[in-house]
């Protein structure tokens, strides 16, 4: 375990310099960053319109995507385009001959660039939910450690749901397809769109035990203080076993794959 | 046996797509399949410090063995243990005992000097800090790479690049190195470079080496064995004189004569393939050598008299060529 902390601080420390080594792509980065806050300001739009929904004020919506902001970041889905670009280049060869399992060289790499753009971009979204009125997520230290340890459930689920979806690319060449098929669906039940409380019934029903909600709205909720005790324990519940899922089709799926491994460009 | 391989095979079955519009809208309701065999029932063994020269046209085989051996390849049938290892398995101790080098590859960080990527190499193959120091120093004096170490890798040369490529391959201390085609698009002093780099390597540690390459210098200056695969079937395995031997019909007579003479002049003992002033080079026969030196010293004004073995390129031709 001592010798895999420091594979992934090495990994994690070439890939934020590797991040770091074009300006223009910073700033991209950074301004790519505050997508989430578009969405923010159709909602105010809408409710500046008709009135807010039951339950939410203007400063309900500031708070909720300033924090989906972040856990946008942490969606951990560059995975796939990594991996689905290493397939076709033949750079995964490269990846395959290293003594590392390039499940975790795809996380680290893409650890070091969250790191990066992360550390542009909190400090930011923080001073934002400061300064703008009616932003108020009223944390208790027993409610900020469970809201890290659900963002931290939140990123190990989105990196395993990527990289499971990433290995379709020992199968076919369209892995991404696939993945975009997937997150499609997933971006209205995560509460990416929209709140899922905004949302109609059947699909809050059905978001309450797929995967999706634990990678984005159930860290949201837990931070905003929306959820009883028993939704904590469910989201908690669900994230986790989602993750002991995406563990057991992960490695089927790479014990039967790599064997396909076809080398290909070199 | 360092490298042990007994009937390997490797078949791919491959998507089989036609040009043209029609072919593609056929493609989407059925696909067509074929089967390419590019590796067919291969056997042989190396040693332990070996350097070993595998041969052969593109498409012979040649990578997809290379392939085979590093684990990045599971053979369709036959066995392959590198130290005692089945490469497919990919242990990370087997993984930590050998380097692919791949001329066309690179396993640098585009974006970052060579360094960078070499701290990385340090952590993932768990190199102690003094045997790091140790390696990096000696890959540095005998690459020449000082003034390489802070440029990104984007920036340097071919050339630079494929030492940084080798040290960053070699940090390690791979007890086993793959070599597929190091030198490809190096200039000669590269090339000499790094072949003068590999020798010096298997010295010092007694590294087991396979290689590829298209250039014969490279085989030549560093291999006395090799294999030789053309269209997945191994054809040679032995000494290169020995190869010379067997398939060199040829040799080649050069003569100085004590004036220049016209070619007519030499063409009845042989082909004329060569005249340059007063030396002409002929090829004859292998068996009939001796007596046509005989009669050139005889019937000629011969100053100096050489005979060679033809063209090592010439005989590879003959392999391929089922000559």
């Amino acid at each position: 375990m001592r010798e895999l902390i420091k594979t992934y601080l090495g990994l994690v420390r070439s890939s934020a310099l590797v991040a770091l080594a074009y300006r223009g792509r910073v700033v991209i980065w950074f301004l790519t960053g505050f997508f989430p806050l578009l969405l923010m300001a159709v909602w105010l739009t809408v409710v500046a319109g008709n009135g807010p929904p039951r339950g939410w004020t203007v400063g309900n919506f500031v708070a909720y995507y300033v924090a989906a902001a972040v856990l946008w970041h942490l969606s951990g889905q560059h995975v796939v385009w990594d991996w689905d670009e290493d397939m076709r280049s033949g750079d995964m060869s490269v990846r395959l001959l290293r003594p590392v399992h390039p499940f975790h060289q795809y996380a680290a790499n893409d650890l070091g660039y969250r790191a990066v753009s992360l550390a542009m971009l909190l400090p930011v979204l923080t001073l934002a939910a400061f300064l703008v009125p009616g932003v108020d997520y009223g944390l208790t230290l027993p409610r900020a450690t469970a809201v890290a340890a659900a963002v931290l459930l939140a990123y190990v689920l989105s990196l395993l749901m990527a990289s499971t979806f990433a290995l379709v690319g020992f199968w076919s060449t369209q892995s991404t397809n696939l993945w975009m098929l997937w997150w499609g669906v997933g971006s209205f039940a995560s509460g990416w769109i929209a709140p899922l409380e905004l949302m109609p019934e059947w699909l809050r029903t059905a978001a309450l035990v797929l995967p999706f909600r634990a990678t984005m709205g159930f860290p949201i909720e837990l931070l905003m203080g929306r959820l009883n005790g028993s939704q904590v324990a469910w989201g908690f519940a669900t994230g986790l076993a989602w993750i002991g899922v995406f563990t057991g089709t992960y490695r089927a799926g790479w014990r039967n794959g790599v064997g396909r491994y076809q080398a290909v460009a070199g | 046996m360092a490298i042990v391989v007994d009937g390997l095979t490797k078949h791919f079955r491959v998507h089989r797509r036609r040009s043209g519009l029609g072919a593609s809208l056929r493609g989407l309701i059925r696909r067509e399949h074929v089967e390419v065999r590019a590796v067919e029932d291969v056997t042989f063994a190396i040693a332990e410090g070996e350097m070993v020269g595998f041969l052969g046209p593109n498409g012979a085989g040649k990578t997809t063995t290379l392939k085979c051996l590093t684990g990045l390849l599971q053979p369709t049938a036959g066995l392959v243990r590198v130290f005692g290892h089945t490469p497919h398995d990919r242990d990370p101790d087997f993984l930590r005992q050998m380097s692919l080098v791949m001329g066309q590859r690179n396993s640098l960080f585009w974006d970052l000097p060579a360094m960078d990527a070499f701290e990385v190499n340090r952590v993932i193959y768990r190199i102690p800090a003094g045997a790091f120091s140790t390696a990096l120093d000696e890959l540095i004096a005998l690459l020449d790479l000082e003034p390489l170490l802070t440029k990104q890798v984007r920036v340097l040369s071919l050339g630079e690049r494929m030492r940084c490529e080798l040290a960053g391959a070699l940090l390690h201390t791979p007890r086993v190195l793959f070599l597929d085609e190091p030198t490809l698009g190096l200039d000669v002093t590269a090339q000499a470079a790094v072949r003068a780099f590999l020798r010096d390597y298997n010295d010092r540690h007694g590294a087991t080496v396979l290689l590829t390459s298209h250039y014969m210098g490279d085989v030549t200056a560093l291999a006395s064995r090799v294999l030789v695969i053309d269209r997945g079937v191994l054809r040679f395995d032995g000494e290169l004189a020995a190869l010379t031997r067997a398939h060199a019909t040829h040799r080649i007579i050069r003569v100085r004569l004590r004036e220049p003479l016209p070619a007519t002049a030499a063409a009845p003992y042989g082909e004329v393939v060569a005249i340059d002033g007063p030396v002409v080079s002929l090829r004859v026969p292998r068996d009939e050598t001796a007596a046509v030196a005989a009669q050139l010293l005889a019937a000629l004004p011969v100053e100096d008299v050489a005979i060679e073995e033809t063209d090592i390129e010439d005989v590879i031709r003959a392999v391929f060529s089922g000559a």
